[in-house]
C-alpha cells in the first residue's frame, strides 16, 4: 500500500504541476499553508468512463409534498453518523506538498532564475563540518580507525607484522584526530517588506489578487533562502505596521500617500534590517493612485536615494481597480528607465499574476 | 464452520453463538474465517477491493487516502468488511465495541449465506486470494521488464473499460456449462471458473490473437473482445485480461448491493434481537441499527431500501429466501417494489436540479417511482454500449452502439473512451449513439475525434471533445 499511496502522491503532484497556473491565480492556497506544508484541493482524478450526460431525475425517500426541495432542507433533515454508504462523485482530494516542492514547481513554470544572494562577502559566515583530519588534538576527538590504520601501516612496514599474532599498537605519531573542515557558506537571510495601499479605492478583488501575489512571492523567497521574514505595511495616507491577518483584511478609507509607507519601510531597514545582514524585498501594491505629485516625487526620491542602494530589489505591483488612475506607475516607470533594480507590472485581473511574479522575479537578484 | 485465529476467546465464542444462531435459522454458508485488523490495515484492505494483495496501482492508493481522510475526519468508519470467498473471509475492526462486533458477525453471516446461494454468485472464482497474487506477479514482472509508465498506462486503459462487460455475461455462460454438464456434453463437469482459468492460462501463454472476430459478435462484453482480439503485445494481452477476470470477479457485487446488504442487515437485526443480544446492549444496538439503516434526507440508502423490501416481502408471503437466491437489485425491485411499499418508504422522483435550485420532489406515482428506481439500477447503473460490428479488411474498424434510454451520453467522455479503445484496437472507432431525438456518430480516427449526424452524414463542427 505504501508504494500506491506514494505512486498516487506523484500522479497528484504532476496534476498540480499541469494546472499550477490555474493555482497561480486562486486563493484556494493561500491560508491553507503549514510550516513547511500547503494543502492542495485536488479534483478526484478520475479514469474516464461512458457516463449519463443530461441530468436524470433520481429516487428519493423522506417526507414532503411534491416541488419540495428534495434534500429535505426545508424537511425536516437530520443528521447523524451514516453508515458504511459508497458515496460517489467529485471528490475533492486535499495534496499535502511540501512549499519547496510548490516553490520548484513555480520555478520551472515561470521559468525562475535561482537568485544570487547578494553581497556575498559581507555575508558568509563560517559554518563547517567534522569531516577533516589532522595530526594534533585532544583525545576526546581522536579517530580511532585512522589513527589504527596509521599504526597498522608502520607495523607493516617496518616488518614487525606478524599474522599470527597481529598485535598493533599505536605510536605518537600514528595519533589522527577529527577536524572541523571550515567551509564558507553564503549566509543567506532575506526580509520581505509587503506594502499595500488600503485606501478605499483598493476593493476585494484588489486585495485578493494582492494577497495571491504576496503567497506566491514568499513561497518562491523562502526556497532561496534559509531564513525568511516578512513585514507588513498598511498605508492609507500614514502608514504602519500589520500582523499578517491584518494586512489582508484592514479596509481603510481615506487619501493616499505612498511616501508615508516607504518612509516607514526604510526606518525598519536601518533600525532592524541591515543592509549587511539581510536581502531585502520591498513589494508595494497599490492601485496607482497617489494623493500629490509633490508625494510621487518625494516617493521617487526616496526609492532612489534610500531605498535602491539598500535593498536587492523594488518591486511595485499596480492592481487595477475601478478608481485608481495608475499614475504612479507610470511615474515610476519614467524616473527609473533602464534601472533594473526597480521593477514594476500591472495586474489587470487574476489571471496576470503570473506574469507579474515572473516579471518581480525573474531576475535572479 | 468459524474460526479466528486473532480473535479473542470472548469474541471467538461470540462468533460461535452467531454461526449457531445463524444456521438454526437456516442460513447455510462456506466456512468463516474471522480477522481482526486495526483501522487503518482495514482501510488497506478496503482499497484493495477486500483482498491484502493486489498488483500495484495509484487508484489503490488514492481509495487508501479518501478513506483514511474519512476515518480521521470521524465522517466514515468501515464496520466490516466481507470477501466472497472459500473459506468466506470477514475482517473485524479492532476498534469496535462489543456489541458492534456482535452487530458485524451477524451480518456477516448474512453476507456469507447471500455469497453462498445468490444465482449471481455461483459463476464466480472463490479462490480468488490465489488469483490476485498470481496477478500481481505477473503485473510486476511487466512492470520489470517494460517499465512502470507502459504498464500503468496500459492498467488506467484497460480499468477505464471495465463497466463495458456484460452484467448477465458469466451467469448466462455458467448456465450453458451446466447445461451442457447435464447432457454430458464437451467440457463436462468443469466448473465455469475452471475453464476460465484454462483459458486465461492459454491465451497468457500463447497470447495469440483469436481469429474470426465476427464469430463473436455481438457483445456487450467489449473488454472480453478487446482482449482476444486487440492488436496488441502479448505482456499488454496479458495485462487486459488480468483486468477483465478481476472485474468479472467483482461484478455480481456491482448487481446486488441492495439486496445482499439488505440479506445482511435482516439478519444482523433478527439475530441480534433474537438472542444474542444482552440486554444491556439494546440501546447501543438500536443507535447502531439505526445509524446504519437510515435514509438521509433525499437519498436511498441501500441498506434500508434492501432490508425494507425483505421485510415488505415477508409481510406479502413471499418466501424470502428464495428470492435472495434468484435475484439482483434490478428483478427484486421489480419484485418486490408495489404502490403500498412506495407509499409507506415514501419514495419519490426528483425533478432534475434547475438553475439556482436544488433538486425538487417530482412526484410520488408508484410507478415513476418504479420505473426511475429500475432504470437507475439497470445494467449496474451504466450506459448499455454494445460491439455491433467489426471490419477486419483494408480498414480495420469497429462500430460501438449506445443503447439509448432517453438518457444522453456525456460526449467529452466518450469521446475519451473511444481514444482509449482506438489506442487498443488499433483502428477506427465509431460509436453511434442519439442527443436527444437526434442520431450521432462518434468517430476517433488516429486519434482524432469526429461527429456526423448519423442521419444526412454531415460533418458537423468538430466534436466538444477535444
Amino acid at each position: 500500500m505504501e508504494r500506491d499511496r506514494a505512486r498516487f502522491k506523484e500522479v497528484v503532484r504532476g496534476r498540480i504541476r499541469e494546472d499550477l497556473r490555474k493555482y497561480l491565480a486562486s486563493s484556494e492556497l493561500v491560508g491553507k499553508q503549514g510550516d513547511k506544508v500547503v494543502s492542495v484541493p485536488v479534483p478526484s482524478i478520475e479514469l474516464p468512463r461512458f457516463r449519463f450526460g443530461s441530468n436524470e431525475g433520481g429516487v428519493g425517500q423522506g417526507p414532503g409534498d411534491v416541488g419540495d426541495a428534495a434534500d429535505g432542507e426545508a424537511g425536516e433533515g437530520e443528521g447523524g453518523s451514516g453508515g458504511a454508504g459508497e458515496h460517489e462523485g467529485n471528490h475533492i482530494l486535499e495534496a499535502e506538498v511540501e512549499l519547496e516542492e510548490l516553490a520548484s514547481m513555480l520555478g520551472e513554470e515561470l521559468e525562475l532564475p535561482r537568485i544570487e544572494p547578494r553581497g556575498r562577502d559581507e555575508l558568509e559566515a563560517t559554518g563547517g563540518r567534522w569531516t577533516g583530519i589532522r595530526s594534533q588534538g585532544p583525545q576526546s576527538l581522536r579517530h580511532f580507525r585512522r589513527t589504527f590504520r596509521r599504526a597498522l601501516v608502520r607495523t607493516i612496514a617496518a616488518g614487525d607484522f606478524d599474522p599470527a599474532n597481529p598485535v598493533v599498537v599505536p605510536i605518537q605519531d600514528d595519533q589522527r584526530f577529527r577536524a572541523r573542515r571550515p567551509k564558507p557558506r553564503p549566509e543567506s537571510s532575506a526580509v520581505i517588506v509587503h506594502m499595500m495601499d488600503v485606501s478605499g479605492s483598493m476593493g476585494r478583488e484588489q486585495k485578493d489578487i494582492v494577497r495571491i501575489e504576496a503567497f506566491w512571492i514568499d513561497t518562491w523567497l523562502r526556497s532561496q533562502y534559509r531564513s525568511l521574514e516578512v513585514v507588513y505595511i498598511v498605508h492609507d495616507a500614514t502608514a504602519k505596521v500589520v500582523d499578517k491577518d491584518t494586512f489582508f483584511h484592514l479596509r481603510e478609507s481615506g487619501g493616499t500617500k505612498i511616501s508615508s509607507a516607504y518612509e516607514l519601510c526604510l526606518d525598519l531597514i536601518q533600525d532592524r534590517y541591515r543592509p549587511e545582514d539581510y536581502n531585502i524585498y520591498p513589494f508595494h501594491y497599490s492601485d496607482g493612485d497617489n494623493w500629490s505629485a509633490r508625494d510621487t516625487d518625494r516617493c521617487v526620491t526616496l526609492v532612489r536615494e534610500e531605498l535602491l542602494p539598500r535593498v536587492n530589489q523594488f518591486c511595485y505591483g499596480q492592481v487595477k481597480s475601478a478608481y485608481g488612475s495608475g499614475q504612479f506607475k507610470k511615474d515610476l516607470d519614467v524616473a527609473f528607465a533602464g534601472d533594473e533594480r526597480l521593477v514594476t507590472a500591472s495586474v489587470s485581473d487574476r489571471t496576470g499574476i503570473a506574469d507579474a511574479i515572473k516579471a518581480f522575479l525573474g531576475q535572479g537578484r | 464452520m468459524v474460526s479466528g485465529p486473532s480473535l479473542t476467546p470472548e469474541l471467538l465464542r461470540c462468533a460461535e453463538r452467531a454461526e449457531e444462531a445463524a444456521s438454526n435459522a437456516g442460513l447455510t454458508f462456506f466456512d468463516v474465517v474471522f480477522e481482526m485488523l486495526d483501522a487503518a490495515d482495514v482501510n488497506a484492505v478496503a482499497a484493495y477491493g477486500g483482498f491484502p494483495v493486489r498488483y500495484s496501482s495509484w487508484r489503490f492508493g488514492m481509495e487508501y487516502e479518501r478513506l483514511a481522510r474519512g476515518y480521521d475526519w470521524g465522517l466514515s468508519k468501515i464496520y466490516e468488511l466481507v470477501v466472497n470467498h472459500d473459506p468466506t473471509i470477514a475482517y473485524l475492526v479492532r476498534s469496535n465495541s462489543l456489541m458492534e462486533q456482535k452487530l458485524v458477525m451477524a451480518h456477516v453471516f448474512g453476507h456469507a449465506d447471500f455469497f453462498r446461494n445468490s444465482a449471481w454468485f455461483a459463476p464466480t472464482e472463490r479462490q480468488m486470494l490465489e488469483r490476485f497474487d498470481d496477478h500481481a506477479r505477473r503485473i510486476q514482472e511487466s512492470v520489470d521488464r517494460f517499465g512502470q509508465d507502459r504498464v500503468e498506462r496500459l492498467l488506467d486503459r484497460a480499468l477505464s473499460l471495465e463497466p463495458l462487460m456484460d452484467p448477465h455475461g458469466p451467469l448466462r455462460a455458467y448456465r450453458a456449462a451446466q447445461g451442457r454438464a447435464e447432457r454430458g456434453d464437451d467440457a463436462g463437469g468443469a466448473s465455469l471458473s475452471e475453464r476460465a482459468r484454462a483459458s486465461l492460462g492459454q491465451l497468457m501463454d500463447g497470447a495469440v490473437r483469436s481469429a474470426s472476430a465476427d464469430h463473436d459478435l455481438p457483445t456487450f462484453d467489449v473488454l472480453q473482445f478487446l482482449c482476444r482480439h486487440a492488436d496488441v503485445e502479448p505482456w499488454e494481452r496479458e495485462v487486459l485480461w488480468i483486468v477483465h477476470a478481476e472485474a468479472e470477479y467483482f461484478l455480481p457485487q456491482r448487481m446486488t448491493k441492495i439486496i445482499n446488504e439488505g440479506w445482511a442487515s435482516l439478519w444482523h437485526s433478527r439475530l441480534l434481537t433474537g438472542g444474542l443480544l444482552d440486554a444491556s446492549e439494546v440501546v447501543e444496538f438500536a443507535d447502531c441499527h439505526s445509524g446504519a439503516t437510515q435514509a438521509a434526507p433525499g437519498q436511498l440508502n441501500p441498506y434500508k431500501l434492501g432490508l425494507d423490501l425483505f421485510r415488505h416481502a415477508e409481510r406479502r408471503g413471499m418466501d424470502v429466501f428464495r428470492l435472495r437466491a434468484v435475484h439482483n437489485d434490478v428483478s427484486f425491485v421489480d419484485e418486490v417494489l408495489d404502490a403500498e411499499f412506495a407509499a409507506r418508504s415514501s419514495l419519490f422522483v426528483t425533478d432534475p436540479a434547475r438553475r439556482g435550485a436544488g433538486p425538487r420532489i417530482g412526484t410520488r406515482d408508484p410507478n415513476d417511482v418504479k420505473q426511475a428506481l429500475l432504470r437507475s439500477l439497470a445494467w449496474g447503473g451504466q450506459p448499455r454500449i454494445e460491439l455491433v460490428e467489426v471490419h477486419e479488411g483494408a480498414v480495420r474498424d469497429m462500430v460501438l452502439r449506445h443503447d439509448h434510454d432517453g438518457r444522453d451520453l456525456k460526449l467529452d467522455e466518450a469521446g475519451e473512451m473511444l481514444r482509449t479503445i482506438e489506442s487498443l484496437w488499433k483502428g477506427p472507432v465509431h460509436l453511434l449513439t442519439r442527443e436527444g431525438e437526434e442520431a450521432r456518430r462518434l468517430t476517433c480516427d488516429q486519434g482524432e475525434l469526429r461527429m456526423r449526424d448519423d442521419a444526412s452524414g454531415k460533418p458537423r463542427a468538430r466534436a466538444e471533445a477535444s
